[in-house]
């Protein structure tokens, strides 16, 4: 090797570019969270106007809040990174501008789009097919970009960061792509392949993960990068980083269902949910701890660097939220508090508390260097601090006073548990108007401390030159490959082998017949002997492997996709092979017609399922409320699943047939004429806006091609059945005193939530045929 | 079926396996890590450093703290 040195120029006008636009967007995202929490307490605030509604404006901010704002901030944190832990130039500039545009148009299209209603209705997973589409090429070129970088790198060793931003992206890769199938109807329209039960498991498996591998895992690698270069010592114990990772890894991704808990999910489901969210305790807090005691001796600095501060702020509210996260998945917790505010305070502790404090250390611990320039005004920067722990502590004691307030009320029984003590839902609703207040003022005080680092940033960059951190390196490094295992090194090798083998044994035990599961079990214990016996005399061999992989980037990110796979499969597989309409033993949904079809598509697009769920839990407070509980059979057929997330109003699961079409005219035209004390926004625009009847064919076939057991119908056909059902709904108005024409659209919401709750019982001779249609 | 599926009482074998295979895993990475060498171990939590980071607002102090 040649003593011969060269400077390589880091790419750092890509870190700053999402640097910028992390600030923007974050603002963006939270200007829309003050607003939609001030709807919820002033109605008047939707402006009777369709795309200010709460419903339509709600998505918008979760999307901007997760994928604009934080999303932003962790390409800026893993480009800096990266670069440097691994002595190496981003690959390619063209890809590094390909996902910068490609990302910012990304969220443009989402904010021109999901207030017009346009949406595929599953949360965290809102946004169009086409744009879909668009990010998973978007982020396959940062993947491509990020790899190339690996490959070109002159640092044979990984750093635990790197591990964590390869595991967000091939896991994000992965989710997003199974929970986005879809098959389209229109340009901005689709259904989602899976539906019912099977749509709620892989939505939750995505909405979960996406929490897990987009708004943590990424922030974890920048927590272990920059925290330590922040207090300028390095991380407490590499080995706790390692185990924190791998322990990491493998639990989360099953830990999905802990969003459908006392639901028709199957009870297995539940249970596993249920108990891998208990054993994240483990992993979450030996990292919190990890970075907290990175900090060790130099706590003196935290009192006036503002960058430590929000990273000991953030951290802290790291460990905070996963402390909530498995409280609140143990399944008696999660009767009171699902539904309520208490998830919101939970979610906020996380966004705003981790990821915006990550953020904004980051930031704040960039800009001089980015721009070498000091920074503008180090006391606005702890005033921002301030300002903003404040604001969220606020916000969050306000949502768990307001959640456990909630809880307790609609769970209230007395005389033995027969009669609700709260019979009305608007009482739960009046009774934390204050706590409702009280987020606005707390998440507003957040968002003024964001302006403060943007009048700082403005401030500091303001005719500063941005500058490019170099580094000198020898000139003909030998490739990190030395010790490189190839692809077949890394799969045929005692540690691999012997897992599988015992994987596939305990695969027959469990699920096969009475001599699979005697093989099975005799295949596993042998398996175990042989493999201990063969660690025992060969020990080195495995470790050698172990060490091997570390430092293959390729078998590395293998091994890893294995580690976040094998939950999802575990999950999802029985789902799709056995939760199917044809092995129903108890109820079956009955399909939509036509015109009911188009009243759900109106659901979804106006966002109704994030107000009213679908999903009377077998619980007796939901009973006595709201009917029989729900089973999973009749929601079979919904593409997506309704069951919602959350009870801004009641439950909807049995609503069809309980009221005339009057009354739900009224109510959508002017909710406060039938519920004194409503914050829902009125819907007029239905009343005036016309069915989409031309396109309404299109989507039959596709629900037909899903598998919703419509008859051979031509399209004149499925257009008439619509007019028919609409011109009686009409009829059946103007009897009762009210004047609506059969073509507009909250027709067509009338007809679907009077089917709501509507079921046949299955028989064994039941046939695949739409008795729903002859209704 | 489909209702066996959703109200046979073997939840506590999946709760076991789960417990099992996750303990497993935290047993073998800690393993793994506890043997890990000092000089590796110092290697890999030394890489932030390994690149130097020029802090302007840092001037005041010498140039080798600034740049850990």
């Amino acid at each position: 090797m040649s003593d011969t040195k060269i400077t390589i120029e880091f790419n750092d006008k890509i870190v700053r570019q999402f640097l910028l636009a992390t600030v923007v967007w974050a603002a963006v995202a939270m200007l829309v969270g003050v607003l939609i929490a001030a709807q919820l307490n002033f109605w008047q605030l939707n402006f009777n106007t369709s795309w200010l509604t709460w419903s339509r404006l709600r998505p918008l901010h979760t999307n901007a809040g997760i994928f604009a704002f934080v999303g932003n901030s962790i390409f800026a944190g893993v480009y800096y990174s990266t670069q440097r832990l691994v002595k190496a130039r981003l690959a390619s500039n063209f890809l590094s501008q390909f996902h910068f545009w490609g990302w910012q148009a990304i969220i443009v299209a989402a904010a021109a789009t999901l207030p017009f209603g346009l949406t595929r209705g599953q949360e965290y997973g809102e946004l169009i097919w086409p744009i879909n589409v668009m990010v998973v090429i978007v982020w396959v070129a940062f993947g491509v970009n990020f790899f190339w970088t690996l490959a070109r790198r002159r640092e044979p060793s990984l750093y635990v960061a790197i591990w964590f931003y390869i595991a967000t992206i091939i896991t994000i890769a992965m989710l997003y792509i199974v929970n986005h199938l879809s098959i389209p109807t229109s340009f901005t329209h689709s259904y989602p392949v899976f539906g019912g039960v099977q749509s709620a498991l892989v939505e939750w498996w995505y909405g979960h993960n996406a929490v897990a591998f987009f708004l943590t895992t990424p922030v974890l690698g920048i927590m272990y990068y920059f925290l330590p270069k922040a207090a300028e010592r390095p991380v407490y114990s590499y080995r706790l980083s390692v185990v924190h990772f791998w322990s990491l890894v493998f639990v989360y991704i099953w830990a999905g269902p802990h969003h459908l808990l006392n639901t028709a999910l199957p009870d297995w489901l539940q249970t596993l949910g249920m108990t891998f969210s208990l054993m994240l305790w483990a992993p979450s807090w030996g990292g919190m701890l990890n970075g907290l005691l990175t900090l060790r001796g130099a706590w003196d600095k935290v009192r006036t660097d503002p960058v430590l501060k929000f990273f000991a702020a953030g951290v802290t509210f790291y460990g905070m939220a996963t402390f909530e996260g498995p409280l609140l998945a143990i399944k008696s917790v999660n009767a009171l508090a699902h539904y309520t505010d208490w998830i919101i305070g939970h979610v906020h502790g996380g966004t705003l508390g981790w990821n915006g404090f990550m953020a904004a250390g980051m930031i704040y611990w960039l800009l001089p260097r980015l721009w070498s320039k000091p920074l503008y005004s180090t006391a606005l920067a702890n005033l921002h601090f301030w300002i903003g722990l404040v604001g969220i502590l606020l916000y969050v004691s306000a949502m768990w006073t307001s959640g456990i307030t909630q809880g307790l009320m609609l769970n209230g029984t007395s005389e033995n548990g027969t009669i609700l003590t709260y019979p009305n839902f608007l009482d739960t609703l009046n009774a934390v108007r204050p706590m409702m207040l009280m987020r606005v003022i707390g998440g507003g005080l957040y968002l003024i401390g964001w302006f403060l680092l943007a009048y700082n940033l403005i401030r500091t960059i303001r005719g500063a030159k941005p500058v490019n951190g170099t580094i000198e390196v020898y000139a003909d490094v030998p490739a990190p490959s030395a010790k490189k295992l190839g692809i077949a090194g890394s799969f045929f090798n005692p540690p691999v082998l012997f897992s599988l083998f015992a994987l596939g044994f305990g695969c027959a035990w469990m699920f096969g017949g009475d001599f699979m599961k005697i093989a099975g079990i005799v295949g596993a214990m042998l398996c175990l002997t042989l493999a201990y016996s063969h660690y025992e005399s060969r020990g080195k061999s495995w470790e050698a492997w172990y060490d091997r992989l570390l430092v293959g980037a390729l078998p590395f990110t293998l091994l890893t996709l294995i580690a976040v796979i094998a939950g999802g499969l575990i999950q999802i597989i029985p789902t799709l092979v056995a939760q199917q309409a044809a092995n129903l033993e108890d109820r079956r949904q009955i399909p939509y017609t036509p015109l009911e079809l188009a009243g759900f598509d109106l659901y979804v697009s106006d966002g109704c399922y994030l107000c009213h769920s679908q999903m009377i839990r077998t619980l007796v407070p939901d009973v006595l409320r709201y009917g029989d509980y729900s089973r999973l059979g009749e929601s079979i057929y919904d593409h997506p699943f309704q069951w919602g997330s959350k009870r801004n109003g009641p439950d909807l699961a049995r609503v069809g047939g309980k009221y005339p079409n009057l009354w739900h005219l009224r109510h959508l035209e002017d909710p406060r004429s039938i519920s004194a004390g409503s914050n829902m926004p009125n819907f007029r625009w239905l009343l005036t806006d016309s069915i989409d009847l031309a396109n309404l064919p299109r989507r039959i076939s596709v629900q037909r091609s899903l598998g919703v057991p419509y008859p051979p119908m031509t399209d004149a056909q499925v257009v008439a059945l619509a007019q028919a059902q609409a011109a009686a709904i009409s009829a059946d108005l103007r009897a009762a005193g009210a004047t609506v024409a059969p073509d507009k659209e909250v027709i067509a919401l009338i007809a679907y939530l009077q089917k709501l709750g509507k079921y046949e019982h299955v028989t064994h001779n039941a046939t695949a045929n739409a008795p729903g249609l002859a209704d | 079926m489909f209702q066996r599926m959703i109200l046979h009482d073997s939840a506590v074998l999946y709760t076991i396996a789960a417990f099992s295979f996750a303990v497993s895993i935290f047993v073998a990475v800690s393993w793994r890590a506890l043997r890990m060498r000092r000089s590796e171990i110092k290697h890999l939590a030394d890489l932030p450093f390994a690149t130097a980071t020029p802090a302007s607002h840092d001037e005041p102090k010498s140039k080798s703290t600034a740049d850990r």
